[in-house]
């Protein structure tokens, strides 16, 4: 395991964690461990990525866990979870203590709003990147678009979305019997 | 008994979020307003809007529930509830999937599903853009921000505070 350390993991996982105001966006992690420090390749967060989004659970910290366990090992993954998660609840649990007790002043509601916008603007960046980075051929070209467009504009069940396109992509990429022997080198 | 069948409840939810927490909100709503009567739709709306700007995942809005339900204990154990056991399942599957990468269906399997996430990620930032930008200042703030990142590499958190601060001052 030539990972950063338990320390520094647990850091940069809690940093990405700080920085994603406006909700779990696993394109932080891309912007903070392949572009910003190397730590993985596009291909080994790509894999992660799709392991996250297909188990259960809340996406952004199963993708936390996987990159953790990549980098780290189970402790790495123990790591990851809490270093991404116990800041963000502490703080939310402090603000519904004033919350509960009054409510919120416009000028807080304000910059929330401000906040809110901004995420818009840096997560397209990143999901452009990712983009760019993880799709190489048509194929998984259309997959994604396919995809994208289901769950976005068209608003259909992502569960449905996500059985259904798994089907296709299986299709069209299962080993052929006259290929079993001889898998496909690469991509 | 109240926070056990809390916390029961934040774990068979956390199971169902699959391709995004978003899915599983309603029912998240329903669960806590309508069945158990928690909290009131308000506050749970609040509450929702209040996780999506903090830091950190969405369904941390758990805790706020929890919080309202049962005080901090009650906090603590949602976000455990919603977080730790599908984390669990995530490394252990991490782990397995580096044995059986390399077979042929494996490797179909993968080339499946990176395209898949990267569509639920694009399909998401249209979903969190209709929500957030509904006129030119927000839309100015994003397209600020956007180009702030790709010409220089500025953190996140650097970006999101100035951000704040207009929201803050222009509004």
């Amino acid at each position: 395991m030539t990972g950063p350390g338990l320390a520094r993991l647990t850091a940069v996982f809690a940093w990405v964690g700080l920085a994603s105001l406006g909700g779990g966006r696993s394109a932080y992690f891309h912007d903070a461990l392949v572009r910003r420090r190397r730590w993985l390749s596009d291909d080994e967060f790509l894999q992660d990525l799709a392991i996250s989004q297909i188990l259960p659970g809340p996406n952004f910290s199963n993708l936390a866990v996987a990159l953790g366990y990549r980098l780290g090992g189970f402790g790495g993954a123990a790591c990851a979870l809490v270093a991404l998660v116990l800041p963000g609840v502490v703080i939310l649990l402090a603000l519904a203590v004033v919350y509960l007790r009054g409510g919120f002043t416009a000028a807080v509601a304000s910059a929330m709003h401000g906040m809110g916008a901004a995420v818009v603007g840096l997560i397209a960046v990143m999901s452009a990147r990712i983009i760019r980075a993880g799709l190489r051929d048509r194929p998984a070209l259309l997959l994604a678009a396919a995809t994208a467009l289901a769950v976005g504009p068209l608003a259909l069940p992502t569960v449905w979305v996500i059985a259904g396109a798994s089907a296709v992509g299986l299709w069209l990429h299962w080993p052929r019997a006259s290929e079993a022997l001889t898998p496909r080198g690469g991509a | 008994m109240g926070l056990l069948r809390m916390s029961w409840t934040f774990l068979w939810l956390s199971f169902l979020c699959i391709g995004g927490g978003l899915g599983i909100i309603p029912e998240l709503e329903r669960q806590s307003v309508t069945v158990h009567q928690w909290l009131t739709a308000r506050e749970f709306l609040d509450g929702y809007t209040l996780a999506q700007l903090t830091p950190g995942p969405n369904m941390k809005v758990v805790a706020f529930v929890g919080h309202r339900a049962h005080g901090l204990a009650g906090g603590l154990l949602a976000a455990f509830a919603m977080f730790v056991p599908p984390a669990i399942v995530t490394a252990v599957v991490a782990h397995r999937w580096r044995r059986i990468r390399g077979r042929p269906w494996a490797m179909a399997v993968e080339r499946t599903l990176a395209p898949i996430g990267i569509g639920l990620m694009a399909g998401g930032v249209y979903t969190l853009a209709r929500s957030a930008i509904h006129d030119t200042f927000t839309a100015g703030i994003a397209v600020a921000a956007a180009i702030a990142l790709v010409l220089r590499p500025v953190p996140p958190l650097a970006v999101m505070l100035a951000a704040g601060l207009a929201g803050w001052l222009l509004r």
